[in-house]
């Protein structure tokens, strides 16, 4: 099985529909409570990023199934304004200061794969993943 | 994986032990967990997790709503355990951070070395000490061809590290400063060029530079807005304020400054110092300059080098050895 | 340690009265304020210091700014009401010969 849905961002709300799209889909996987929690809190912060900085976006969900490995592919794309500087975003400290949340590095930490696309004035696409093990 | 496994079961067997026996030792046991579970990076939503499957295999029968309710708790600490990782790493940065800093520091302490001169007629004395580990003050000894002696004090507004690379400029200026003769208006002149054309508007330096002629023992100086030192008259025995006033360096590049000349007696002293002796502060109390210059009076009766080092120690002990800022202080005596 | 600014706009004039320390950890914030005062066209910055009761090095170089910033928009910038500390730290840096500095007590006049 392996397919792929999409839940757009706009309200703060969409957050909360993201991280419950987001979990079923780990269940599905079969990821455990603890898995599951850090995937839903991944979920949070790259949908809020999306709210916060870019005003609308979507973050997509892709099962994936292979031969011997099976996991989590989570996309969330924007629009927005994109990142002046990826380096100092992955910075420790640098988002959390204001209190924002765990931020990018957060999101780092709880996913096993991390990518970040982005282009000023073209928005950004991140991409993670979590493998089951 | 396996380590976690084993935790697992450590955790599941201290726990069932407690259930059991609610003793001290199995509370003590659960503190050496967290204490191996510090050491090994495991972070509180772990821990939550590994509570919550031992609780499950000992009961397997746990009601669904305490179930329910270990859940919404291991979610609650999710963000915790990202917080505490982020502490981790940053810990660690700091860390570099510091052991980078103090091969800074160690640098620049060979950079800023320079050889205490030995005359017959003249003892000269000299301490300095940053408030943080790089130092914003600088002095600097020149001995000319024709046996005058300069010296150099210079104060970096600020501390740390940005007063620390704004002050190797001024000593790769001063070093490139011709071996004749240096006269102290000449060479502040020339350093408020380098430093108005170097250094942001609002970064200034204060300097004084004096030449001491050992020939005819005669003192010449100028001060780029330098705190003053205190000339002390053994004749008189008493302590006056080296007046010399003139602009600081890097705010007008025009600037021109005014030299003085003292003739230097036998036991006469220069004592030459940084605002941060001046701004030493005793509780909210600031220090008076007369106080400075009694403590001097204190120990005149010892060698130059120890004078300087006392009254560091003195002031040191006074600010309970937390220096404001960074402290810089310079004694040349005549022999009799 | 805290440093209090009141601007009050006076037309071109721009008063800005400080009350409190200034020093590594406020003048940040005084030069955050000051600077764009003296920039402004045609403007008249009147800095009171009457409630200053400790300054450092930073301070002068917020000051220091201040003046050269004025000086590039052919501004006016003038201190006043300071205490006795502080001034002389203006007296010792030579700043005094560039600053306009006014205070009320005469005695000044003859240092």
């Amino acid at each position: 099985m392996d397919f792929q849905s999409c839940v757009n961002i706009k309200k703060e709300w969409d957050i909360v529909g993201a991280r419950q799209l987001g979990r079923d889909i780990a269940k599905k996987v079969g990821f455990g409570n603890v898995d599951q929690a850090r995937i839903a809190t991944a979920i949070s912060e790259l949908a809020r990023n999306i709210y916060l900085y870019a005003g609308s976006g979507k973050v997509c969900f892709d099962a994936i199934d292979e031969l011997n490995e099976k996991g989590l592919r989570i996309v969330a794309i924007d629009e927005g304004p994109g990142i002046q500087d990826v380096s100092q975003v992955m910075e420790d400290g640098f988002s959390t200061s204001g209190g924002l949340g765990a931020g990018l590095p957060g999101v780092k930490r709880l996913m096993d794969e991390f990518d970040v696309i982005s282009r000023q004035g073209e928005g950004t696409e991140i991409k993670v993943v979590k493998w089951l093990r | 994986m396996s380590t976690l496994k084993l935790d697992l079961q450590t955790y599941k067997d201290l726990m069932k032990q407690y259930i059991e026996t609610q003793n001290e030792q199995a509370l003590y046991n659960a503190e050496q967990f967290s204490k191996h579970s510090i050491q090994q990076n495991i972070s509180p939503d772990e821990i939550i997790n590994v509570h919550f499957q031992a609780l499950m295999e000992l009961y397997p029968d746990v009601p669904d709503d305490i179930r329910n309710s270990m859940n919404f708790l291991l979610e609650t600490m999710i963000s915790y355990g990202l917080a505490y990782q982020e502490y981790q790493a940053l810990r660690e940065k700091q860390l570099e951070l510091q052991s980078e800093l103090s091969v800074a520091a160690k640098m620049q302490q060979t950079l800023l070395s320079t050889v205490k001169p030995e005359y017959n007629q003249l003892d000269v004395g000299a301490t300095s000490h940053p408030a943080k580990q790089m130092n914003g003050d600088y002095y600097h000894f020149v001995e000319d061809q024709e046996g005058s002696l300069g010296i150099a004090i210079a104060d970096v507004i600020g501390k740390g590290v940005p007063a620390a690379l704004c002050m190797s400029m001024i000593k790769y200026s001063m070093d490139s400063f011709p071996e004749k003769r240096m006269e102290p208006s000449i060479v502040l002149e020339g350093m408020n060029r380098v430093v108005e054309r170097n250094v942001d508007p609002s970064m200034f330096i204060t300097m004084f530079y004096g030449l001491y002629d050992t020939k005819d023992n005669r003192f010449f100086y100028s001060s780029a807005g330098h705190e003053p030192g205190f000339y002390y008259s053994a004749k008189e025995d008493t302590f006056k304020d080296i007046e010399a006033e003139g602009l600081v360096l890097g705010v007008d590049r025009d600037t021109s400054y005014k030299q003085f000349e003292q003739q230097v007696d036998p036991g006469d002293m220069i004592v030459l110092l940084t605002d941060g002796v001046t701004e030493c502060r005793s509780g909210d109390d600031f220090i008076e300059r007369e106080e400075i210059a009694e403590v001097i009076r204190h120990y005149k009766h010892l060698p130059a080098q120890e004078i300087t080092d006392q009254v560091y120690s003195h002031f040191e002990r006074l600010q309970d050895f937390q220096l404001r800022d960074d402290f810089t202080l310079v004694i040349l005596r005549r022999e009799v | 340690m805290n440093l209090t600014i009141d601007v009050e706009h006076n037309g071109a004039e721009k008063i800005v009265s400080l009350s409190g320390e200034i020093d590594a950890y406020t003048a940040p914030k005084l030069k955050e304020t000051l600077l764009p005062l003296t920039q402004e066209s045609e403007a008249t910055v009147i800095v009171d210091l009457q409630q200053i009761t400790y300054m450092d090095s930073t301070g002068l170089g917020v000051f220091i700014s201040a003046l050269k910033s004025t000086k590039e928009y052919n501004n006016t910038l003038k201190l006043v009401n300071l205490q006795d500390r502080v001034y002389r730290l203006f007296k010792i840096t030579g700043l005094t010969e560039i600053i306009a500095i006014e205070t009320d007590s005469t005695v000044r006049g003859g240092m």
